[in-house]
């Protein structure tokens, strides 16, 4: 009983932190990032499985893992209100050359994060030559440059 | 929610359909767990999960002559210290029994200095231990956490010097 409790009790706090922390935080991976992700790991790991290392133990955790996403994405495909509420949706930072500030405040995002992500995009360097930039639902930066 | 004065934050239909009615509750989000993040650490460090200033409490009987050390706050699988300060006449045995919840609660995994006697008592324990030249006496019980919730102990001493306490387990 507690292996599925203990899962489910983890994949909800997961979820929340990292609704938290935003779509934007580990979309574009560091070094650091990645070591942050596998402290992460570590972390979580014991106390998914306490002190029970059994086979038995790993494959309940996991299966109930699974099952949890798979619910999930089965209701997501079913309500598109619930869909929205868990992945968001695309918003748009630069449009016709204009930076929009108050999105970008708001999603912590400055002026040379959408550089960077056009120049290694695009080999757009300025950005009044962007047309649209999208901050997309899995945190990464959509450049489309003038015609 | 209201229709934001700034233009920035108004709904754009190409090239992808906004939603920032949404996205700005997705903002307000972030930030309140932010500050609830910024809560909880806060919450950590003063003790209340545990080894901190709000965590940490004595219980002593009211003649003075028992007191106990103890963690308000424990978490399943941790383990933490439990000191039992007994006051008695020099170089004499003293009893004390340990009553109540704790032993369901937690495993002893510990116990320094080792006691002359132990005996079961109902639902606890009942221990000697020899004091000192100046009749003191401390016994320290290392606990591992095994339940979860609240467990409430009773140490008593012969003398009839007794103290009540309660813990609260985090899964």
């Amino acid at each position: 009983m507690d292996s599925v409790l203990r899962a489910a009790a983890i994949y909800l706090a997961l979820m929340v932190l990292f609704k938290i922390a935003g779509r934007r935080s580990l979309a574009e991976l560091t070094t650091f990032d990645l070591v942050l992700l596998m402290v992460i790991g570590e972390a979580t790991q014991q106390a998914l499985l306490g002190d029970d290392f059994s086979l038995t133990n790993a494959l309940l955790v996991i299966a109930t893992l699974i099952a949890i996403d798979i619910g999930l994405s089965l209701i997501k495909q079913r309500s598109r209100w619930f869909s929205r509420l868990l992945d968001g949706g695309p918003t748009i930072v630069v449009e016709n050359g204009q930076l929009l500030h108050e999105r970008l405040k708001r999603a912590r995002l400055d002026e040379g994060d959408i550089l960077e992500a056009a120049r290694s995009a695009q080999g757009i360097v300025e950005i009044r030559q962007i047309k649209f930039a999208i901050l997309e639902r899995n945190g990464k930066l959509s450049v489309i440059p003038y015609e | 929610m209201a229709r934001p004065d700034h233009s920035d934050l108004h709904n754009r239909h190409y090239p992808v359909e906004e939603d920032m009615a949404l996205q700005r509750r997705v903002w307000r989000f972030e930030r309140i767990g932010w500050y609830a993040l910024l809560l909880l650490i806060g919450l950590s460090l003063a003790g209340l999960f545990s080894k901190g200033p709000l965590s940490n409490a004595q219980a002593r009987s009211a003649d003075g002559h028992l007191w106990v050390e103890y963690q308000r706050f424990m978490r399943n699988g941790a383990s933490d210290a439990l000191i039992i300060h007994l006051q008695g006449k020099p170089g004499k045995p003293l009893e004390v029994a340990i009553e109540g919840e704790l032993l369901n609660g937690f495993n002893v995994e510990m116990l320094q200095p080792q006691p002359l006697k132990a005996s079961t008592a109902g639902e606890g324990v009942r221990l000697w231990a020899l004091s000192d030249t100046d009749g003191r006496a401390a016994l320290h019980v290392t606990l591992r956490s095994d339940g979860v919730g609240r467990f409430a102990t009773r140490v008593t001493s012969t003398n009839g010097a007794s103290v009540q306490f309660s813990q609260f387990i985090y899964p």
